[in-house]
């Protein structure tokens, strides 16, 4: 499958192949024990069995914690359960390129518009591998694949007749006014949360510390002016460093990209906040809406987005020689978007889409056809169109997130390793190698990494944001990120070991440094470290259902799992408030009232079996039976053959 | 990354720091004036007959340090399995028993023992076993510490697992090293990864060395009883820290016990001096049959 022997990229290409022997040889060792069962014969026992998939602590502590109270209240109601643990980029693989799992407990990205949606569930990506619908929901499909028909009685309630979630995901991109369209998601919603491919269960408050004894930035007086710009390109731009300062150190607790920045991997990014720095996307998100960024203007007309680029912005090669590549043009956007289409660019026999920015892409059905580069006799064009599939512009304007790459550098590489006619989705040495040249037009470039350790990028001095007055400048030399497990971050900060933390804090970190909105830490304003949020994530926690699995092909037991989920003592437990309640993945402009949580963050549609985090064990089993389940005298959960 | 390395060196000048004047104060208590000066006369010729046992173990150190770093590629290379959920099935929250005793005391007795009590349990012996006049028992040593890393490393390798501590983050909390020591952290990150579980090599680590304290009574009569005392506080830290599951105690006791025994085996029974001697002797006798 990847046969790119002669490249230096074969260690990790052969590494992928072997990881999914590897991973192939644990599937037999572990997990889907029913699977197994039903394969052996029926003699062997028919008790469902789950593994619930996530991180470690070290990684997400929370994350943790919530697989383990979904553990214990699966096993109250008498399920086989165990928890997959692995790390942060093996489970990412486990979930979104491998698909081996039952259920999963993890943070989604989330989106910008709604629309981010289509990408997350509809079925035309069910066979993908990536971001794009790893639930493998597909309501097209028969519910239920291991032949047990369900006699739940909620679903009965699913008018045969109604749109499913395919035909609503269409018809959000194409409403006329945006009342309409609000009503047309808030119906998706309830789909949705009915079918429960996935069950949302909070945006996490996003928490960072700054010292601002280096950088002005981050000391104002006014409630945070810079609040919220953190995870953001501006974040990292108009620093105020005090005279003599050149350098940003910024702390991340994940090693990830010391290690890898391919900008289309999925296992290793998770928002790609660092990839944003190296690479320039048309558009970019500051305070919570969509700015021109390497585009200079972005007009939308009749499901057409006309896009004029900055001139002469180089790409961070632009030592060589050849001087038609320095710019970034018309072309390398054009090239961009027909490359995540299809990352083999029509080398290989089956398409293979990029594993991520798949959703961002969605409404350009055809790069080839529905870009056009204006002027394209001349060398360097810098105005195109881009011809879309919705009539929405906040869903067309998606797709001028991605980052910009450059053609000549990528090209050459597809070239060098499509000998073969395959390039496996995900997984096929392109889009998960670590070492295609991390050569973008950003704002920073690569300057050196030290595996695990840390990461530098370097100032770009030719970057537009220098020239431009209505831009904040790039006030830095250099960004040191340096690797925090986590509890010392805080710490580090405080004892001027760093800047800032540029990774979010989990909740434990935060834990008796911060006392309610306290600005400073420890409230102690001479600590000179503050507080930077709280803000929104749009990140949420979720429990993943893979639908491809015998156990929740149903979606009755889906929505039953929900219910062993006790939203609000998790909030308050777990998160120790610092995060909202969720019953519907969007903020709440898009929720309606029937699917927002109430007062005492109680679940609306799939409320918790008890109350403060413990389970009402009979009520639990009770709706189990209910729904076509059977215990056994030892209390064990048996599906029921007999229906 | 410099500040990291602040830290880093801060944790690496303490621990330097009390060992060394544990070492100093124990090699003052159990190992005496006397053979000290028998050890300064006499080194060079142990330090030549041990010269094999110490290279050995000096390219096993630095094999380990390269597959420790390498081990997440080497484990999906090999086959490694994924063993968490297998262990804490077996196990279950068996660990939390020591969490029923917790108090601030023994925290702060157990992450010292863990840290310090830990390395200077692995150096003193290399010191007092040098200085003994039969070498033979330092090369037992320090072979049964190469064999002790060959063989855990490979069971890194095969085993992927990670400890309680990222299982069940939220009972161990009152306990966990790194909550309540987070600067350990960096000093173990240097050297681990969170995967690297099974065995538990602080426990067989420490554990070699009680098994060498017992067979070595008679010469150091008062280390016995001591080494037992730590091996047990290490083999008990491990678990009351939540870094180690009781499987991977247990599989660190059978590991030291068969380094202990193979170390036997090994040791003199090729000499190098009489391979060479031999070597020599064969090729003078063929270049007489050659003339």
């Amino acid at each position: 499958m990847n046969r790119n022997s002669t490249n230096p990229g074969d260690g990790v290409s052969r590494r992928s192949v072997l990881a999914t022997a590897a991973s192939g040889l644990a599937l037999s060792t572990s997990g889907c024990i029913d699977r197994v069962g039903s394969v052996v014969g029926q003699d062997v026992t028919d008790r469902l069995a789950l593994s619930i998939t996530t991180v470690p602590a070290d990684s997400d502590r929370e994350a943790v914690r919530i697989a383990r109270h979904l553990e214990a209240n699966l096993e109250a109601v008498g399920a086989d359960v165990s928890i997959d643990m692995r790390s942060p980029s093996e489970f990412l693989q486990t979930v979104l390129i491998d698909h081996d799992f039952d259920l999963y407990v993890g943070r989604h990205p989330g989106g910008f518009d709604p629309d981010f949606l289509y990408g997350a569930l509809h079925s035309r990506y069910a066979d993908e591998r990536g971001w794009q619908n790893p639930f493998g929901f597909d309501e097209t499909q028969p519910e239920s694949l291991s032949g047990t028909p369900s006699p739940s009685r909620d679903l009965s309630e699913t008018a045969p007749g109604g749109p499913s979630i395919d035909e609503l995901l269409e018809e959000q991109r194409r409403t006329n006014t945006d009342d309409d369209r609000r009503d047309v998601i808030a119906d998706l919603l309830e789909e949705v949360v009915e079918q429960k491919p996935f069950d949302p269960i909070c945006f996490p408050e996003e928490y960072r510390v700054a010292r601002t004894e280096h950088f002005g930035a981050w000391d104002v007086d006014d409630d945070g002016a810079n609040d919220g710009h953190l995870p953001t390109r501006h974040g990292f731009l108009g620093l105020e460093p005090e005279p003599g300062v050149d350098q940003l150190r910024a702390l991340i607790t994940d090693t990830r990209p010391t290690r890898n920045l391919n900008p289309l991997s999925a296992t290793i990014r998770d928002r790609g906040t660092i990839v944003n720095l190296l690479y320039d996307s048309l558009l970019t998100e500051h305070q919570g809406e969509l700015v021109p960024w390497l585009a200079e203007s972005v007009e939308w007309e009749d499901g057409s987005l006309h896009i004029t680029l900055r001139e002469e912005c180089p790409f961070h090669d632009d030592d060589d020689d050849d001087e038609a590549d320095r710019y970034v043009t018309a072309e390398d956007v054009a090239f961009t978007y027909e490359f995540l289409a299809d990352t083999s660019y029509g080398e290989a026999d089956t398409p293979s889409p990029a594993p991520r920015y798949r959703s961002q892409t969605s409404m350009i059905d055809d790069p080839s056809k529905d870009i056009v580069v204006e002027d394209f006799l001349e060398d360097d064009s810098y105005e195109l169109r881009i011809d879309v599939a919705t009539n929405i512009e906040s869903v067309a304007r998606r797709a001028l997130t991605v980052p910009i790459l450059p053609k000549h550098r990528w090209e050459n590489q597809v070239e060098s390793r499509t000998e073969s006619a395959e390039a496996p989705q995900g997984e096929w040495g392109l889009v998960t190698m670590s070492n295609i040249p991390a050569i973008g037009s950003g704002p920073f470039r690569f300057e050196d990494s030290s595996q695990r350790e840390s990461l530098t990028l370097e100032r770009f001095e030719d970057h537009f944001t220098q020239d431009d007055d209505d831009l904040p400048d790039i006030d830095v030399e250099s960004i040191q990120f340096g690797i925090d497990p986590g509890s010392t971050a805080v710490e580090r900060v405080a004892n001027d070991g760093a800047d800032v933390t540029a990774s979010m804090l989990s909740t434990h970190a935060l834990k008796g440094r911060l006392e309610g909105d306290g600005e400073w830490l420890d409230d102690d304003e001479t600590s000179e470290t503050r507080w930077i949020g709280p803000r929104q994530s749009r990140m949420f926690y979720h429990v993943g259902f893979n639908t491809r699995a015998a156990a929740f092909g149903d979606s009755s037991v889906r929505r039953l799992v929900s219910q062993l989920l006790d939203k609000s003592w998790i909030i308050d437990d777990v998160f120790g408030n610092r995060a909202k309640p969720i019953a519907a993945p969007l903020s709440d402009e898009w929720v309606p009232d029937t699917l927002a949580m109430d007062e005492d963050d109680e679940e609306p549609v799939t409320p918790f079996f008890g109350s403060d985090g413990e389970l009402d064990v009979d009520a639990a089993r009770d709706a189990f039976e209910d729904a076509g389940f059977r215990h056994d005298e030892q209390g064990w959960l048996l599906r029921n053959d007999d229906t | 990354m410099i500040p990291e390395g602040t830290i880093l060196t801060e944790v690496l000048t303490q621990l330097v720091v009390v060992v060394t004047i544990a070492l100093l104060l124990s090699i003052g208590l159990f190992v005496g004036r006397e053979r000290l000066v028998e050890t300064t006369a006499a080194w060079r010729s142990r330090f030549r007959a041990s010269a094999p046992a110490i290279g050995v173990l000096l390219v096993v150190l630095l094999l380990n340090r390269v597959v420790r770093w390498r081990g997440d590629q080497i484990s999906s290379a090999v086959g490694g399995i994924h063993m968490t959920e297998t262990f804490y099935r077996f196990e279950g929250e068996f660990i939390l028993l020591f969490q029923s005793i917790a108090t601030d005391e023994l925290t702060m007795y157990f992450s010292a023992i863990y840290i310090y009590g830990y390395t200077f349990m692995l150096v003193f012996p290399v010191v007092a076993y040098f200085a003994l006049s039969d070498s033979r028992i330092f090369r037992r040593l320090l072979t049964a510490y190469s064999l002790n890393y060959l063989l855990g490393l490979s069971l890194y390798l095969l085993v992927i697992a990670y400890g309680p501590r990222n299982v069940m983050p939220e009972v161990l909390e009152v306990t966990m090293l790194y909550d309540n020591s987070p600067q350990y952290q960096h000093l173990t990150r240097e050297v681990n990864r969170p995967t690297n579980v099974f065995p538990s090599l602080h426990t067989s680590l420490a554990a070699i060395v009680a098994m060498f304290a017992y067979t070595t009574r008679s010469s150091y009569p008062k280390w016995f009883p001591v080494a037992v005392v730590l091996a047990i506080s290490v083999a008990i830290s491990t678990m009351y820290l939540g870094i180690h599951w009781a499987i991977d105690v247990v599989a660190g006791l059978a590991l030291a016990a068969i380094c202990v025994v193979l170390s036997d085996h090994l040791v003199g029974r090729w000499s190098l001096t009489e391979l060479y001697e031999s070597a020599r002797h064969r090729l003078e006798e063929r270049r007489r049959n050659g003339e």
